[in-house]
């Protein structure tokens, strides 16, 4: 894992061109509702946190995923959801601590952000780069596991 | 890789996998009813037939069910021949007539030109075609909470005894994963019964929306060491959690 999805939100605007940039790129029509990043509520004044899959070292959704369709994409260390091997048992969606692993009821389909193999749309959209996906030093990965 | 000829195109195929996997890569559409990712092929629904040849079995072709045909080198797969299409015929004409109201094996059969089955109508047939699917993807995910009992015209899938299943946790996967919809089940959003059981739902604290089955839930955090915590409230909690623990933390920075 060399790089990563790094969210800033002292710089998010809430604007959310990242949510819809997600549904552009994996759902048809674009929906925002069924993006995988969600912009919400900081609690602050002028405070938005753009919420993303974090890509836990330990991740719960594969933990809890009885039938290992979660795996970790080995180029791009992001934990994928194999649509063909997931039976809906909606595991994953409940144990995910960040709330991440999503069901699009629309679709009958779970989907959880998959780093878009590698060039994340809401990084490239992200007018204040309050997302920013880049490569990240060696030791700092050391250092932070 | 190996090299193998799908309907006269040679392709790739990657060593041990089965024939039925390198077909669908190439687009090629062949119905297949008991097969599904998460589980070990089984053969069981016979709709995924292809004819195999090899240029050294000197014209000498075979009949096989892909899903459980390893990859050889130098094989030759021919997925709609004549005979392929006869033989996936007869058996959604068996079908059709041990199910004749599923509407997954009427569309199916429709679309190899059969509208009526030949053969006498089983009398008091269900949707259900024995495939397993249900009885693996249960037994995979860790409950063979449900089996086939009986035999031959008495086959059918049931819990233990025919009495709800202790050990069936109400996660849905066997009624997701049955190809004709034959397994029912209520969701009320309060409680859940499937195979006769009832199920609580749990739910979120803050919103009280619905998650998994209390049961389920439990299985989680006794054998996939889940915190129990995790379970108290639902996704949309969660992000809403995070994202105001974040922006707390975004806010001791910007008073700093």
């Amino acid at each position: 894992m060399k790089a990563r999805l790094i969210v800033n939100p002292n710089l998010c605007t809430g604007c959310r061109t990242c949510e819809l940039a997600c549904s552009f790129t994996h759902m048809v029509g674009g929906k925002p509702g069924l993006s995988r990043i969600y912009p919400l509520d900081g609690g602050f004044k002028d405070l938005y946190v753009p919420v993303v899959c974090l890509q836990c070292e330990d991740p719960a959704c594969a933990k809890s995923c009885l039938v290992d369709a979660i795996t970790r994409n080995p180029e791009t260390g992001a934990m994928v959801l194999d649509e063909q091997k997931c039976v809906r048992c909606m595991a994953c969606v409940a144990a995910c601590p960040f709330g991440c692993s999503l069901f699009d009821r629309i679709n009958n389909l779970v989907v959880k952000c998959d780093l878009c193999d590698g060039d994340p749309a809401c990084a490239h959209f992200c007018p204040t780069k309050a997302l920013e996906y880049k490569p990240i030093e060696e030791h700092i990965l050391k250092s932070t596991g | 890789m190996v090299n193998i000829t799908i309907n006269g195109k040679l392709v790739q195929a990657y060593e041990g996998e089965m024939l039925l996997a390198a077909i669908r890569r190439e687009n090629i559409d062949i119905p297949a009813l008991c097969h599904h990712e998460a589980v070990e092929p089984y053969g069981a629904c016979r709709l995924c037939m292809v004819e195999i040849t090899k240029n050294e079995w000197d014209g000498w072709k075979n009949h096989v069910t892909s899903c459980l045909y390893p990859v050889e080198e130098g094989l030759i797969v021919n997925t709609h021949t004549p005979t392929v299409i006869e033989l996936r015929k007869t058996i959604l004409d068996l079908f059709l007539a041990s199910s004749p109201h599923s509407t997954v094996i009427k569309k199916l059969a429709a679309e190899y030109g059969i509208t009526r089955t030949s053969y006498e109508e089983v009398p008091d047939s269900t949707d259900c075609i024995l495939c397993g699917l249900c009885t693996r993807i249960c037994d995979k995910m860790g409950f063979s909470a449900i089996s086939a009992v009986g035999r031959g015209h008495g086959k059918e899938i049931a819990p233990p005894l025919k009495e709800p299943p202790p050990d069936c946790v109400g996660c849905l996967s066997c009624a997701y994963i049955c190809p004709t919809h034959y397994i029912q089940f209520t969701d009320n959003g309060k409680e859940r019964t499937i195979w006769g059981k009832k199920f609580k739902l749990l739910r979120c604290e803050k919103t009280g929306l619905p998650t998994i089955t209390e049961e389920f839930a439990a299985y989680l955090i006794k054998h996939r060491e889940i915190p129990e915590d995790y379970f108290k409230i639902n996704d949309l909690s969660h992000r809403r959690e995070l994202a105001l623990k974040m922006g707390q933390i975004t806010q001791w920075g910007r008073e700093a």
